[in-house]
């Protein structure tokens, strides 16, 4: 659902990049998040698509950089990539880990132009 | 040609809220930002938390739902200066929602300001609006898993209350996961355990948010 409000935002910031830089096109957009931070990809992609209708994003497409989900365990000392998470190390079964990475929230980094 | 960015998506609504932030440290407003999912209690909470605070601050309401005033006419019959945002089908409050609701009320009369959010547990975590403090209510009946579906509001929140705890013996609630689960999030989460139907444990929650707001009006 926040997908059709995150799309706007990503089309203002390239609008105002357009008018400053002047380039008329954009062929992609890079873009960023954390694993854990409940954006789905797909909804963004559709949602954008929508939008970009019209302006110099048509047709543009979106890549991702989806940064890993990480947690720290104390009991192993160990940093472990995992895919869900939960708050027991998926290798030695400790129950004291702490999430370091993984709920960054979306960014734009690049966007490839004419 | 690549042109290098770099920047939050949400930078826009980001201003918004430090817009707002400034607007509440020039009156002293301390600002909470309530968020839970639907049905958790937020708005028990927010009767609960007048009721024991209103002779000490004075308080103003903000109350955040897709569409009807139920929320709204309940605390305006505790006389509580209180608005309804109506999101019409945004599952959040954003920074620019808050701004527009602030003319109503008279920020130099108000200590405290409690936003009770749209009943979500995704989309409210990553908008700003302004806040001191975001503040999260999980009640039991939702099941202990919530913490490990919903990692970054526990993490942005700096207290949890979990609420209708009266309702442990009759629904599978494991406490101790789900405190443990929400600390790995965030170590220095505070967690309260309350009834907003009994009152237990709400003294704890009032005293502690006491001294966060004096502290903050200093």
């Amino acid at each position: 659902m926040h997908e059709l409000y995150l799309a706007e935002s990503i089309l203002n910031i390239v609008q105002e990049y357009a008018t400053l830089q002047h380039f008329s096109k954009v062929n992609s957009i890079l873009l960023s998040f954390g694993r854990l931070s409940c954006i789905e990809s797909k909804s963004l992609q559709f949602a954008f698509e929508v939008q970009a209708k019209n302006t110099s994003a048509e047709n543009a497409s979106l890549d991702f950089q989806i940064l890993p989900a990480i947690i720290h365990c104390f009991s192993c000392e160990k940093d472990l990539e995992v895919e869900t998470y939960s708050a027991i190390c998926p290798k030695c079964g400790g129950e004291e880990v702490i999430l370091t990475g993984g709920t960054e929230e979306l960014q734009i980094l690049e966007m490839d132009v004419d | 040609m690549k042109v290098s960015v770099v920047k939050n998506v949400l930078d826009a609504n980001d201003r918004i809220a430090a817009d707002n932030r400034e607007l509440f440290d020039r009156n002293k407003v301390y600002v909470i930002n309530l968020m839970s999912s639907p049905g958790a209690g937020k708005t028990s909470l927010v009767e609960r938390t007048i009721m024991a605070l209103r002779n000490k601050y004075k308080i103003g309401v903000i109350e955040g739902d897709i569409q009807d005033t139920y929320d709204a006419d309940r605390i305006a019959k505790l006389n509580i200066p209180v608005v309804q945002i109506n999101t019409g089908g945004a599952c959040h409050i954003d920074g620019n929602m808050i701004r527009e609701a602030l003319p109503t009320f008279d920020l130099s009369k108000t200590d405290l300001l409690i936003v009770e959010n749209v009943g979500n547990l995704v989309c409210p975590a990553e908008f700003k609006i302004g806040e001191n403090v975001k503040i999260m209510l999980l009640s039991t009946p939702e099941g202990a898993d919530k913490p490990a579906k919903y990692p970054l509001m526990f993490q942005e929140s700096a207290a949890l209350l979990i609420n209708k705890i009266d309702l442990i013996p009759y629904v599978d609630f494991d406490l101790k996961k789900a405190k443990r689960d929400a600390l790995s999030l965030h170590k220095d989460l505070k967690i309260f355990e309350v009834s907003c139907k009994t009152a237990a444990g709400l003294d704890a929650w009032t005293s502690w948010l006491t001294k966060r707001i004096d502290a903050f009006k200093k």
